[in-house]
């Protein structure tokens, strides 16, 4: 019972981070595809800044979560891919600093840079867990996060901005559901019915999101990619079985963590929630 | 260099910088919560101009100190995959608290009060510095909490060759970490006034027009430091007791760096303690804003306390060797099996990049508190993260 806990937060967390952040690094990599000028990528940008530091964290609380819950997957899931772990990490530093200093055209080198390393380093990581070919799942992911983070911007901007998002997020839609249907036949030994249908499922939301972008209720078509960004996480979690009771802590830490996590979690989803309402309020 | 002392390495490399940021961060945000109270309270338009000076500058400081400590919480995974497997039952529970109760709640707060600035109700603006803040000093509780049971193992069973939490009570009482979290919160209040104070002392050099307003940063920044200090090396002096009950030979095992760090370290603090406590009746009447050669010392001064706080976490650390985790694991056994290639290519790859940012975050910060404050009549926002209106 304790264990399903973790492992449904672990989930969560992992889930909520991809569907989140997943759109942070995609306004970084369309960026210079939807403002031509430095005062429209600011304004680009600035649709996603304040949602950033409340998006970055959802990786923080998860490798908490995972060191805290599952020490022994920890340390062999992060020494195990250390090569692609330092990519990660690499990117996510350069692309937080860049975020929260830009200032001028040069730091999009490191913000471009750092949201491509994190795209590319999480298809690589992802491919290696699910046996999957890396090339594949490099460019995938990150055509997928551009995909999101362009409809992210058609669904906060408006006028001339709003127009080339939406240009933007056309043209990723078919390679992104190419990406989504290559992964089943490429895919290592997994268990096929459950991977098969998480792949599926994506198709039907990106239809789903252009649909809802054909019809501007651009809302929902967000809605869509960021659930088509959670999917591969769920993906993992249900094609291995990564998360056994062996790799978890003893009851002894479980126990406690459980009443600090019960109690921490609304409170997060009340803040989270409250950065959304007074952003939406401000546009 | 073998795998285990380019791992080393790393860690202490990116620790440090970690550290650098981090104790601005906790510092500065304690005095800003305090000029925020006083704008509150007192409608008064300089409180007001202060906590935005004051509070742009710790939010480009804490925007390195994030990213930073993404990698120190990969850290352990990534290179000492041993510590989590041996002890990650006990080490990993406080560092898990930290990031759910600290980090994440730290971070969702903070974005809270910079786009909150001008939308917020005035009371519920403050509340939400203050969380930033409390938050801010959960987060180094939990961390020395975890680094405590390094230094002195607590609360834990030994079963199948693994540890087991059996109290957690213990591991927030034990002593290694109780006195040792007082000197570092009170290192980090020290480090914030004598920045406060030698960016002030800058204005009067440069002979700013901005006299109300540097003339009470000043003040805020020496009483900090004159406040702090005594703390600060009461909490550092009784540490050495629970050294010499737990951990005796701690210097000797820092090997020559780390003794000597911890010689300069007491020097610093002794002299920021003396220097400030002198420097309390010179504000009488502001005559020290005329007195140019000791506006130069504050300047000079900036870095001091950072440089007493490295040497001391490195005695500290150092003095940890060789265990890990003490007295239980060594830190060669904890080693991850990657090879010194790997090792070598990530620690150039984290110490390029942090000194490249660390830098360019240096600058900005030293370019926008040369500025000085806004106008009153056109404050630009707390943040390059805001959205223009």
């Amino acid at each position: 019972m304790v264990e399903a806990f973790w492992v449904a937060l672990l989930g969560l967390l992992v889930a909520g981070y991809f569907a989140l952040a997943g759109f942070d690094y995609g306004v970084a990599l369309v960026v210079r595809f939807t403002g031509r000028d430095e005062p429209a990528r600011r304004r680009v940008l600035r649709a996603m800044t304040p949602y950033f530091l409340g998006n970055e964290v959802w990786l923080v609380a998860a490798v908490g979560v995972l060191f805290g819950a599952f020490p022994r997957l920890e340390g062999e899931l992060l020494s195990g891919h250390h090569g692609a772990v330092v990519v990660l990490l690499v990117g996510l530093v350069l692309f937080t600093v860049a975020v929260q200093l830009r200032d001028g055209g040069w730091w999009d080198v490191p913000l471009i840079g750092g949201a491509l390393l994190v795209s590319v380093s999480w298809g690589l990581l992802l491919a290696d867990v699910l046996g999957g070919p890396g090339w594949l799942w490099a460019v995938g992911v990150t055509a997928l996060f551009s995909l999101h983070g362009a409809v992210f911007l058609v669904w906060r901007l408006s006028g001339p901005l709003r127009a080339r998002a939406l240009r933007c997020a056309r043209w990723l839609l078919a390679p992104v559901a190419v990406f989504a249907a290559l992964t089943v036949p490429t895919t290592g030994p997994v268990p096929v019915p459950a991977f098969g249908w998480a792949a599926v499922l994506a198709v039907l939301l990106l239809g789903a999101a252009w649909v809802a972008l054909r019809g501007e209720a651009f809302g929902w078509a967000f809605v869509a990619t960021a659930a088509v960004c959670a999917l591969p996480v769920l993906a993992v979690f249900g094609a291995r079985d990564v998360v056994g009771s062996e790799v978890m802590a003893h009851a002894g830490t479980l126990a406690p963590l459980a009443w600090i996590a019960l109690g921490v979690a609304p409170l997060v989803l009340v803040f989270q929630w409250a950065t959304w309402r007074m952003s939406r309020a401000a546009r | 260099m073998d795998a285990l002392g380019l791992a080393r390495l790393q860690f202490a490399l990116t620790t440090s910088f970690h550290f650098l940021f981090v104790l601005l961060t906790i510092g500065l945000v304690t005095v800003v919560a305090v000029m925020q109270t006083r704008a509150t309270l007192t409608g008064g338009a300089v409180h007001l101009r202060m906590t935005r000076f004051w509070g742009r500058l710790y939010v480009v400081n804490y925007a390195m100190g994030i990213a930073t400590g993404i990698v120190m919480e990969f850290q352990f995974g990534l290179n000492w995959s041993g510590l989590s497997e041996f002890a990650g039952d006990v080490f990993g529970a406080p560092l898990a608290v930290e990031t759910l109760v600290a980090f994440f709640l730290e971070s969702t707060f903070l974005g809270l009060w910079i786009f909150g600035w001008d939308r917020l109700n005035r009371w519920a603006h403050l509340a939400l510095i203050w969380l930033v803040a409390l938050t801010a000093y959960a987060s180094a509780v939990w961390i020395m909490v975890a680094n405590g049971f390094l230094q002195h193992p607590v609360g834990y069973e030994v079963h199948d060759g693994v540890l087991r939490l059996v109290d957690l009570g213990a591991l927030l009482t034990n002593p290694t970490f109780t006195v040792a979290v007082a000197h570092l919160v009170f290192g980090a209040l020290t480090v914030a006034g004598v920045f406060v104070t030698g960016v002030s002392a800058w204005h009067f050099l440069r002979r700013t027009a901005e006299v109300d307003f540097f003339r009470r940063s000043l003040r805020t920044g020496v009483w900090t430091t004159a406040l702090a200090t005594p703390f600060l090396i009461g909490a550092g002096f009784g540490q050495f007791p629970v050294i010499a009950q737990f951990q005796p030979g701690k210097t000797e095992a820092a090997g020559p760096v780390g003794g000597a760090g911890l010689g300069v370290m007491i020097q610093i603090g002794f002299t920021l303690f003396l220097v400030s406590w002198l420097t309390l009746p010179l504000l009488w009447r502001d005559r020290v804003t005329r007195w140019r050669p000791v506006l130069w010392l504050m300047v000079i001064g900036v870095p001091l306390p950072f440089a007493a706080a490295i040497l001391g976490w490195l005695l500290r650390e150092l003095g940890r060797q060789p265990w890990l985790v003490y007295g239980l694991l060594r830190t060669e056994d904890a080693l991850s099996p990657v090879d010194a290639g790997g090792m070598l290519t990530s620690l150039i790859a984290f110490a390029g990049v942090f000194l490249v940012l660390a830098v360019a975050d240096w600058v900005v910060i030293a370019r926008l508190a040369a500025r000085g404050p806004d106008p009153e009549s056109a404050p630009a926002p707390v943040s390059p993260l805001v959205p223009a209106l």
